[in-house]
């Protein structure tokens, strides 16, 4: 097998491991970090249909940051339904075994490509020209979305500039990597330059600012329902203060 | 007064960053006795940078909003021209992500693997002395309005990276005289002012004598007296501030002509809580307890809070948390109080719920003409809109206000609608703000507000400015003029309905 | 710490101290504010030290209107015309000249 081969197998599992252990610890470290106070933000939801359908608003449509700028939601929300569209689009190479006719008939999917370079092409000039986010961007923040363009781009270059490598041996190789029965990898320049990034955007996922993604979630602005006056909310380490005051008032008792 | 004024452009301009055009030092730092009366080091001690990092470790560890928070901003931008103390003073630092960003690079310098080995890459910082000066300085120019929270697709609430950076800050010995001088009079005498019971005893008789004589009624302002069924709670300034006091007048009025007897309380003279400002837990529910044992005390079946922004979202978010004032516990601490309280109504309830209740009831008669003479708008406390609810219905901290205004008033009009209900832009003194030495900072983050107000005033004539909170009354009273508008055209909600409400007992005569 | 005429006052200018208290320094704390004081300014510090004396607090801005319009006629007996004297307030500028402690809280 190649040096290369090796190499990209060896970075895949690396950077898989670190995506799913480190997503796991920070899933983790979130669920069991207490929750003292009820902080929901207006426009908040008095029951937990609300909530549901805030969150449906928030994920699916980005709901606040249509009301906040036309045009980051625009870039935004573009970026992020074609990524989800294109990730779709790629089931396809990594599907094991017989590959379902659906994975063949979003094949067009692969036009969401266009979008995406939009999308973050606008996220990267607002980076670039408005003063105000170059001033909160740091050099990971532009990495990002060039890493994320130069994915794109390689990717359409294969795709529409008829570059294909051979698609049994992409299959071949991401079937190996689930079966544990590796084989070598297409060697063509463009396709390990589409692929390089994208493992390494997967491993730095629990480190960066890529953990917005599972982030939202956890937000107690956004997912306490509003109802602070009609059940007590109360952590564990809070309560601990109300026994303290009843041991102390009982203990106070006892002394009068 | 009239000095400095400030031209007003016709529409709101999100400004060009001006870098540290508000750099400085911040307002007044406490005093050692102002400090250690609350517990924390009176001066800032010698390993105060280990301090410091050991507790926002514990902090993040307490609050999942502060770890979330710090982990998942995108740095997408939506917020930065959504404060409105950028939008007055231009400096990048009061953009709500570099606000946390002042936080969140220590954060990352610190905790995060990124941050330890590639600073530079991730914009993570030391905590040094600068950053320190910056975090005293930056976090003293939030008002913890959480306007930039409705706006950010993570729900990120810069408000609570602001309540932990100064809960840092005091725990090293730094912290702001204003509020924890405030918090330590609270402590002692039980209310922000340090108002005595004997001066408050005579205020409230020196107004049931005013109210006499205006009305010929005998409206009574009850203290102290057991077995009420209300206990009212309202903010400190409501005994002696103008136009607050008016508006204690319009619930003294309002209580009155329910029939539901009432009581104030000397101990819990109260409603404000500064605790929320500084993040500390401990404070913030000791300053609950004094309501929880006054209503215990008193043995009264409901507890009403009057017009104070910043108390009613403590009253109504975190009272049950903190001291079990509310209903649904299942624990005997806050059982032993919720059983004493009548589970008929919402515990606790603002004025604004009281008083709407009886409107809704035709309990209340107007003679609206009363207050002919303005036309009013209405500001939307920032705590109060984005922090708490009113009625229990959807979207009624809104709906309710203005329904009590408008029961009083024919002539009510609100503002552009991106300054209101949830988008209201805070009145430039809330968090913790309010005092002479921010004066320059307050003047600049009431712009929004202030033009939003002008817009009103030249398209529909508005000349009355309603508040239900002491906060913004007090800053209105302040800033209004430098802005060319009368000082005195702010007032209560239940001045409004004290100046229109109809008192039966002189029908009679 | 500063001083006026001896006096130790605060970082806002107010004394420490209420009985360190002088007629000559409200002169020159007055005069640092560029006001003259009036005996109308008098009336109203004067009766800020009464109240003080009796109730270790200061009087609500209503109660000293109130006193004020007795002792000065209705006319005056309102905040405007308080503020016309104390454009920085009378409850704030006012009980720093009669040297009472700055009035905290939201006010």
């Amino acid at each position: 097998m190649s040096p290369i081969s090796i190499f990209f197998i060896i970075f895949f599992y690396i950077a898989s491991l670190i995506f799913i252990l480190g997503v796991s610890y920070k899933l983790v470290q979130y669920w069991n970090t207490p929750v003292p106070l009820k902080i929901p933000i207006a426009p908040s939801s008095l029951d937990k249909k609300g909530v549901f359908l805030r969150f449906f608003r928030e994920i699916f449509l980005f709901s606040s940051l249509f009301k906040a700028s036309k045009w980051t939601w625009l870039f935004g929300w573009t970026f992020h339904l074609a990524l989800v569209l294109l990730f779709f689009r790629h089931l396809v190479y990594f599907w094991p075994g017989d590959v379902p006719l659906i994975l063949y008939k979003i094949e067009p999917f692969k036009y969401a490509a266009y979008p995406l370079v939009f999308g973050l092409t606008g996220l990267l000039g607002r980076r670039i020209f408005v003063d105000r986010i170059r001033y909160i961007s740091s050099p990971s923040d532009y990495l990002m979305l060039l890493a994320l363009i130069f994915i794109a781009l390689t990717g359409m270059f294969m795709t529409f500039g008829h570059n294909h490598p051979n698609l049994l041996m992409v299959k071949n190789f991401t079937e190996g990597l689930i079966t544990f029965q590796w084989s070598e990898l297409p060697g063509e320049i463009i396709f390990l330059a589409h692929i390089f990034p994208v493992f390494c955007l997967i491993a730095i996922f629990p480190i960066s600012k890529l953990l917005h993604a599972p982030g939202i979630f956890f937000s107690p602005t956004l997912n306490q329902v509003d109802n602070a006056r009609k059940r007590r909310h109360i952590s564990d380490w809070a309560s601990k203060k109300d026994n303290d005051l009843k041991i102390e008032l009982e203990n106070n008792k006892k002394d009068d | 007064m009239q000095n400095n004024q400030i031209k007003l452009p016709t529409y709101v301009e999100t400004p060009s960053i001006n870098k540290d055009s508000m750099a400085g030092e911040g307002p007044f730092k406490a005093t050692v006795e102002i400090q250690n009366n609350l517990g924390f080091p009176g001066e800032k001690v010698e390993n105060w940078h280990q301090v410091a990092i050991d507790k926002m470790s514990e902090t993040k560890s307490k609050y999942r909003s502060v770890q979330v928070f710090l982990d998942s901003c995108m740095k997408c931008g939506a917020c930065t021209d959504k404060c409105h103390y950028f939008l007055g003073t231009s400096d990048p630092k009061n953009m709500p992500v570099a606000r946390q960003d002042l936080f969140r690079s220590v954060y990352r310098r610190h905790f995060t693997f990124a941050g330890k080995y590639f600073p530079k890459l991730v914009g993570a910082k030391d905590l040094d002395e600068d950053m320190l000066d910056d975090w005293y300085n930056y976090f003293h120019q939030c008002s913890q309005c959480r306007r930039c929270a409705v706006f950010c697709p993570s729900g990120i609430d810069t408000s609570e990276i602001s309540m932990a950076a100064r809960e840092v800050m005091n725990v090293i010995g730094v912290g702001q005289k204003y509020t924890n001088q405030i918090l330590g009079k609270v402590k002692k005498i039980g209310n922000n002012l340090g108002m005595p019971e004997p001066a408050l005893r005579d205020t409230l008789l020196d107004l049931e004598e005013e109210i006499k004589y205006d009305t010929g009624v005998d409206v009574k302002l009850p203290i102290d007296i057991k077995n009420s069924e209300v206990l009212m709670v309202s903010p400190s300034a409501d005994f002696f501030a103008e136009p607050h006091i008016d508006g204690l007048i319009g619930y003294a009025k309002v209580f009155h002509e329910s029939g539901v007897s009432w009581t104030l309380s000397s101990y819990a003279s109260e409603a404000a809580n500064f605790g929320m400002f500084i993040g500390n837990y401990d404070v913030m529910r000791e300053g609950a307890l004094r309501i929880r044992k006054s209503a215990l005390d008193l043995n009264v079946k409901r507890v009403i809070v009057g017009e104070c922004g910043h108390a009613w979202r403590v009253a109504y978010s975190f009272w049950n948390t903190l001291s079990g004032i509310g209903g649904g516990a299942e624990d005997d601490y806050a059982l032993k109080l919720q059983n004493q309280l009548d589970s008929n109504y919402p515990q606790p309830q603002h004025m604004i719920e009281f008083t709407y209740d009886l409107i809704q009831n035709n309990k209340l008669s107007f003679d609206k003409s009363k207050n002919n003479h303005r036309v009013v708008t209405f500001h939307d406390s920032c705590n109060v809109a984005r922090g708490s609810n009113m009625g229990d219905i959807k979207n009624g901290q809104f709906i309710l206000p203005r329904e009590v205004i408008r029961a009083a008033c024919n002539n009510f009009i609100d503002m552009h609608k991106d300054s209101i209900k949830s988008s209201t832009f805070c009145c430039g003194g809330g968090g913790g703000l309010l005092t002479d030495d921010l004066i320059d900072l307050r003047i600049k983050g009431a712009k929004p507000r202030m033009h939003a107000l002008k817009q009103s005033e030249q398209e529909s004539g508005v000349n009355t400015l309603a508040a239900i909170c002491a906060i913004c009354k007090s800053q209105f009273s302040r800033v209004l003029a430098n802005y060319d508008f009368d000082p005195y055209m702010v007032v209560s909600v239940h001045q409004l309905v004290s100046d229109a409400i109809i008192l039966k007992e002189k029908l009679d005569q | 710490m500063a001083e006026i005429l001896g006096a130790e006052v605060d970082e806002e200018g107010y004394l420490l101290k209420v009985s360190d208290w002088t007629p000559e320094i409200a002169e020159v704390m007055s005069d640092e504010d560029s006001i003259e004081l009036s005996p109308e300014h008098w009336e109203v510090i004067n009766f800020l030290q009464e109240y003080y004396k009796e109730y270790e607090f200061a009087p609500a801005v209503r109660v000293l209107t109130k006193a004020i319009a007795k002792k000065l006629g209705n006319d005056k007996g309102n905040s405007r015309y308080l503020y016309s004297l104390f454009p920085y307030g009378p409850a704030k500028q006012g009980c720093r000249f009669a040297g009472l402690p700055k009035p905290t809280g939201c006010v």
